[in-house]
């Protein structure tokens, strides 16, 4: 038999203290869910995925990319798609934005209010954002997109986790 | 908001934002029509996990509401009205119907929420990319129905 990676007296009691360990678990619940919350886990340790944009293609007009990656969560695994809006700013350094609205979650489109042309806005409560993130004050945002860190690597747009923007 | 305990943690912190309701409404045949439901059920689960991504602030997707296509459907559409008269009573101002059974066109009047026809696309002998596009333009058609009735009930 190949070498078994838990001894059986290490099985054991692994299954002992599930008795007692039960409510102890309990109480530590809140905290570990935070802590080992998948989406969060999933992309820890700065891992990029490749999207299908090319670098070379970007201009200054935010455009959707979609990228796809594998999710574990317990016992199944699953494909979670995203999106970013990315476009080149005017130091020709990409910006790459989470879609997702800062107030609630909903998804946040690129100039698709008449009234409010080169923004981003949030069909939801109406929120609106500044063509770099920035939350519009007076709108239910409280704090600008979400930035993804972002890599090339064969002329391709490789995306990070997004993360809360630095006040600069 | 997904019906999750973690979104529905949100969503009871945010009541006053989340006016809407979707709930899928899925026949159940075991029947002559089994494989018609299940692509009807793979479909639509396809298409309200992406409008939940979309409006995923406004909006609580409900669990689905199965029924048997051989149940007496009076009965069935009292149990949708009873589904009604809670989501109305939790304070949902907008409520959606998503299904593939044309038997509610009949029933459609007895009810303040919204009823949206989706056609049972059999998705099975699809490419991946097939699916996604599909999907994809199916939800951009559904989106404005939506804001739609969120501009109207404003106006009021
Ligand atoms: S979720 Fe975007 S404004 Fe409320």
């Amino acid at each position: 038999m190949s070498k078994e990676r838990v001894s059986r007296r290490q099985f054991l009691s692994y299954t002992l203290t599930g008795v007692g360990g039960f409510m102890a678990a309990g109480m530590l619940m809140p905290m570990v869910r935070f802590a080992v919350d998948p989406v969060l886990r999933a992309e820890e340790g700065g891992e990029f995925i490749a999207t299908t944009q090319k670098v070379a293609d970007l201009t200054d007009e935010p455009v959707r990319v979609d990228f796809t990656f594998k999710q574990k969560d317990a016992w199944y695994e699953s494909d979670v798609t995203q999106s970013a809006w990315v476009y080149k700013g005017d130091d020709g350094k990409v910006v790459a934005l989470s879609p997702v609205c800062k107030h609630l979650g909903c998804t946040v489109n690129w100039n698709s209010n008449k009234e409010h042309p080169n923004q981003f806005f949030c069909p939801c409560h109406y929120g609106r954002y500044e063509k770099d993130g920035t939350n519009i004050p007076g709108t239910p945002p409280l704090a600008p997109l979400d930035v993804y860190p972002y890599k090339e690597k064969d002329g391709y747009l490789y995306l990070g986790k997004a993360e809360p923007r630095k006040e600069a | 908001m997904k019906w999750i305990s973690k979104d529905v943690q949100t969503f009871l912190s945010a009541k006053e934002y989340i006016d809407t309701a979707i709930v899928p409404l899925y026949s159940i045949s075991l029947e002559a029509e089994l494989k018609q439901s299940a692509e009807a059920v793979e479909f639509i689960s396809l298409l309200t996990a992406q409008v939940e991504r979309q409006f995923a602030g406004r909006l609580l997707l409900l669990p689905p509401f199965t029924y048997l296509k051989k149940a007496s459907s009076e009965i069935t559409a009292e149990q949708l009205k009873n589904w009604e008269l809670s989501l109305a009573a939790a304070g949902f101002q907008h409520i959606f119907y998503l299904t593939a059974d044309a038997e509610w066109r009949r029933q459609e009047e007895k009810y303040d929420g919204s009823f949206i026809w989706l056609p049972a696309i059999p998705l099975e002998s699809m490419s991946d990319g097939q699916k996604i596009t599909l999907v994809d333009s199916q939800v951009s058609q559904l989106l404005p129905l939506f804001t739609q009735k969120w501009q109207e009930n404003q106006g009021k």
